[in-house]
């Protein structure tokens, strides 16, 4: 317990610190519990999430970083690892693949990665899976951009 | 090491080249590398990973994957001075040495350096000239057990406690009834060749520094929090706050000083 929170609260001087750096993520502590996260990750270019922000709660368990914070997402995504409503994550680094090593930024980065390339294969969004499966990239593509547009961008007028 | 990194962070504003332990993210304490990869990590980090790996799998693990570049690696080597190291192997059962406890740690050490400063400290001649021998030492049980599991880095360690313990009061029973004569320095010698062979099958090369050391821990006639503090200090090492640390990092013939200070991270 003491360990996690001594390691979350080097992450949290590190987050303050490297704000500028990265531009793609922004991660942001609950006010009164330092277990509980969350990040503001902007849709990566040239893929039907560009130009959303999404958002994703972070809960990092007491044992952490032996165990690896759960994940998921708070703005609904069409992604064929995503869970189409309760914004669970399928990512091995979140699971079985977890190391230490990781922190909440790398995981932040990880999920954008995942976002650029879907794993069709072991989908959490059956439609979504199936759409690239069957090689019907324009259909995946406008799907996610829609939601992308629905829920991950500040509504028009 | 683990000062620099410290002076690092608290010098300038936190450089680029200060370099965490990246599992804990703080500087590093206890350097400890994996055999095959050799990357770098607190001790305590790298164990307490390998623990729970282990604990996530039903069978024995071999092996660990490095948490930074995932290859596989057998022991974690620690505690390099320059003229040895200590070995932790991953394979072992993941309960074992739980018992070895900081005070174990500086315990064994001690038994690597010369005995110094510290066999003057108290007055060992007093105690033969005038039979202090013959009172019970109550503290004497617990210490000798820690020796011991710090010696052979075994847990269970009861059975050779016992026979040391009757050893010690075998002897002072003889005394007592005045069936052996002689001087304070021939019984003082008796005692030390008593003890030592008695614990040479068990310790080996260090039976007499043993059978030193536990003299020394009777004459002083103190309990064993005192007895380590006094202990610690001769060897220029405080027990106390992370301050002193500063003085004690430069005497490179004490190792091991961040075992002493407390986490003094406290940034």
């Amino acid at each position: 317990m003491q360990a996690s929170r001594a390691r979350l609260f080097k992450e949290y001087k590190e987050v303050q610190r490297e704000k500028a750096v990265d531009p793609e993520i922004q991660l942001i502590c609950d006010d009164s519990n330092i277990f509980k996260w969350t990040a503001l990750i902007k849709g990566p270019s040239e893929t039907p999430y560009e130009g959303g922000v999404f958002q994703l709660a972070l809960v990092v368990p007491e044992q952490y970083p032996l165990q690896p914070p759960q994940v998921r997402f708070l703005t609904k995504i069409f992604h064929p690892n995503v869970h189409f409503k309760s914004g669970e994550i399928c990512l091995d680094i979140l699971k079985t693949a977890w190391s230490p090593a990781w922190t909440l930024q790398s995981v932040c980065r990880a999920i954008i990665a995942l976002m650029a390339h879907p794993e069709p294969d072991s989908p959490l969004n059956c439609d979504s899976g199936n759409l690239l499966r069957s090689g019907d990239i324009r259909g995946y593509q406008s799907m996610a951009r829609m939601y992308t547009r629905l829920a991950a961008m500040p509504k028009k007028g | 090491m683990a000062m620099a990194n410290k002076k690092d962070e608290e010098g300038s504003s936190p450089s680029n080249d200060f370099d965490p332990c990246p599992i804990c993210l703080g500087p590093f304490r206890d350097d400890a590398y994996l055999d095959r990869c050799f990357h770098k990590f607190c001790y305590s980090c790298i164990v307490s990973w390998s623990k729970f790996v282990a604990n996530q799998h039903s069978q024995r693990q071999l092996s660990l994957k490095c948490p930074l570049c995932k290859t596989d690696n057998f022991s974690v080597v620690y505690g390099c001075n320059g003229d040895s190291f200590e070995r932790y192997y991953l394979n072992q059962e993941s309960s074992e040495k739980n018992f070895f406890s900081r005070d174990h740690k500086y315990r064994l050490r001690c038994y690597y350096r010369e005995p110094g400063a510290i066999y003057e400290k108290f007055n060992i001649q007093q105690y033969w000239r005038f039979s202090r021998y013959l009172q019970p030492n109550k503290w004497l049980h617990l210490w000798l057990r820690r020796e011991i599991q710090a010696l052979i880095q075994e847990e269970d360690v009861e059975i050779i406690v016992h026979h040391i313990l009757g050893v010690i009061e075998s002897f002072a029973k003889m005394n007592e009834t005045g069936r052996s004569k002689g001087t304070p320095e021939t019984k003082r010698e008796e005692f030390k060749k008593l003890v030592s062979d008695a614990a040479r099958p068990f310790l080996v090369g260090r039976a007499d520094r043993f059978a030193s050391e536990i003299e020394l821990f009777l004459s002083s006639g103190m309990n064993i929090e005192a007895y380590d503090k006094v202990y610690l200090q001769s060897l220029g090492i405080s027990s106390g706050d992370g301050a002193e640390s500063n003085i004690q990092d430069q005497t490179p013939a004490v190792p091991y000083l961040h075992f002493f200070d407390n986490d003094s991270d406290t940034d």
